[in-house]
């Protein structure tokens, strides 16, 4: 049985056929090619394969495909404009990234917050990304690293740390 | 972590998920977010022939006042999300206690996906929103073919992962009255990890006060992940109605013990039972002591 899906990945227009059994993440990386993210646990626990679906967070290892008809994803690949996006910058200037593995997702669950909530506290940055793991960072990195992305964080504060980082 | 096939049809609307599960409902699983279930069918716990998925349902996506004369009541839509509920902001002055419970339920990411319905339906007795909405009596209305018909949440629930809906049936909304006086609530959870983890033990504690605000009129605790359903605990509760605030805050250990003891929690590899029943007795004291005092603020002059 194939279910016909109409879904926009990074502002491309797919018209698919799925299996219903077959998980977004799947459809992502098997069927489009998109293998930037990724499956970690497979069970909704450790957020690499985070995407963004209709601007929101989800976890796309827990998503049959038909759910997603009709709505809009965003996936690593789709982040940069012309030039890497503020967050990707920040992430590789800051340490934020060693293996890699969680950051596709990391970088996904910080935009959605910083386009929901550009001045995010500590906090708030640290519950929004609570759904990802990262095993190899800490996490001090990966926090400031989306801190210096508010707008009002001056170069100064993201010097400083980028400094006391080295 | 491969899920076996099946068929699969997504309702476009209420009429048509009830027709079709008035003809397929033995055979069928519903689906809503999916968070419960597709976990399920790639550990193999459940593998549905038939799946009918109601995430098109936006009609039964909402928050709404039902306004009549002696008793106004909030619904809320089965396939309302957590991240909506958690932020709505009529919810948050009347109900923040399931605000808060909502708010903790998995991560942002399953939040964004799963549904109130789902976490009631799905029947875990650790179910975070289950708790909070005993205490504020909710009721629940049940759609089949056939019509509606209004339970009480507490009856609903009759063992881990078990309940009283009939397969036509689905979960429409749940109904609370708005309070008539000033109230206030508090959900505590425990979990091993911050996030993502289903807790090991929830408490909610509710209170109303009467028309003077300084004596408690209505007192509701319930507990999840400590007996094969989230469950009330009416010795607990009976001991603080009908005291004043003052009273009520010096029979607080009181009646974090008479919980404690109601409790009938197992040992599992993630926590002990005795540390789960000392848990609820420390959270019904903090739940309890934050509820009283808000009520003071509120009231009492
Ligand atoms: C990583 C992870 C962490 C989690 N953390 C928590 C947590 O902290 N606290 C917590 O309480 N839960 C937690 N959960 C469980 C789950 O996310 C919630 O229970 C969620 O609310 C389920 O909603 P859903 O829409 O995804 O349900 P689904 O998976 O779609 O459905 C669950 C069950 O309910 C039935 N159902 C769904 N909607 C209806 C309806 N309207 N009428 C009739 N039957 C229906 C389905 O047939 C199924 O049996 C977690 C899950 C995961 C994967
Ligand atoms: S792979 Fe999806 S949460 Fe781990
Ligand atoms: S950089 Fe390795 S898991 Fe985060």
């Amino acid at each position: 049985m194939l279910v016909p899906i109409n879904i926009i990945v990074n502002g491309e227009e797919y018209h698919l056929k799925v299996k219903p059994n077959q998980i977004l993440l799947d459809v992502l990386r098997e069927d489009l090619g998109l293998t930037g993210s990724k499956q970690g646990c497979g069970l909704g626990k450790c957020g690499a394969c985070t995407v963004l679906l209709n601007g929101k967070p989800v976890h796309s290892c827990l998503i049959l495909a038909p759910y997603a008809d009709g709505k809009e994803i965003v996936t690593i690949e789709g982040i940069a404009g012309e030039e890497p996006h503020p967050l990707q910058t920040a992430f590789a200037e800051k340490g934020a990234v060693q293996c890699g593995f969680c950051t596709p997702g990391m970088i996904n669950a910080a935009k959605a917050l910083l386009d929901d909530n550009p001045e995010p506290s500590e906090a708030e940055i640290k519950l929004a990304i609570a759904g990802n793991l990262c095993r190899c960072t800490g996490y001090n990195q990966i926090v400031s690293a989306i801190q210096s992305c508010a707008p009002s964080n001056s170069d100064i504060q993201t010097e400083k740390r980028g400094k006391s980082n080295e | 972590m491969r899920i076996q096939p099946f068929d699969y049809w997504a309702a476009p609307g209420l009429n048509e998920a009830l027709n079709e599960l008035d003809l397929h409902g033995a055979d069928a699983t519903v689906i809503a977010g999916g968070t419960d279930l597709v976990l399920n069918m790639k550990k193999k716990n459940i593998l549905p022939r038939r799946v009918i998925s109601l995430h098109n349902l936006n009609e039964l996506d909402f928050v709404l006042t039902d306004e009549s004369l002696d008793n106004d009541s909030v619904r809320i839509g089965a396939l309302s999300k957590h991240a909506d509920l958690a932020e709505n902001p009529f919810l948050k002055q009347h109900f923040p206690i399931l605000c808060e419970a909502v708010g903790l339920i998995g991560s942002w990411q399953i939040r964004n996906v799963g549904t109130i319905g789902g976490n009631i339906c799905n029947a875990s007795p650790a179910a975070d929103s289950a708790p909070p909405l005993l205490v504020l009596d909710a009721q629940l209305v049940l759609a089949s073919k056939k019509g509606e018909k209004k339970i009480s949440l507490e009856s609903f629930f009759t063992g881990p992962g078990a309940t009283v809906l009939e397969p036509d049936q689905i979960l429409k909304e749940i109904v609370i009255e708005l309070p008539k006086q000033p109230s206030a609530g508090c959900y505590m959870k425990l979990r091993r990890r911050k996030a993502v983890d289903v807790s090991l033990a929830g408490v909610a504690f509710q209170a109303e006060t009467g028309p003077d605000r300084k004596t408690l009129a209505k007192v509701g605790i319930a507990l999840g992940g400590v007996a094969p359903t989230p469950v009330r605990v009416p010795e607990a509760e009976a001991l603080l109605a009908g005291r004043t605030l003052d009273e009520a805050v010096t029979k607080i250990s009181d009646c974090a013990e008479i919980a404690a003891k109601a409790a009938s929690p197992i040992d599992d590899v993630r926590a002990t039972a005795s540390y789960r029943r000392t848990i609820i007795n420390v959270f019904i004291q903090r739940c309890a002591q934050n509820v009283l005092n808000t009520l003071k603020n509120s009231g009492g002059d």
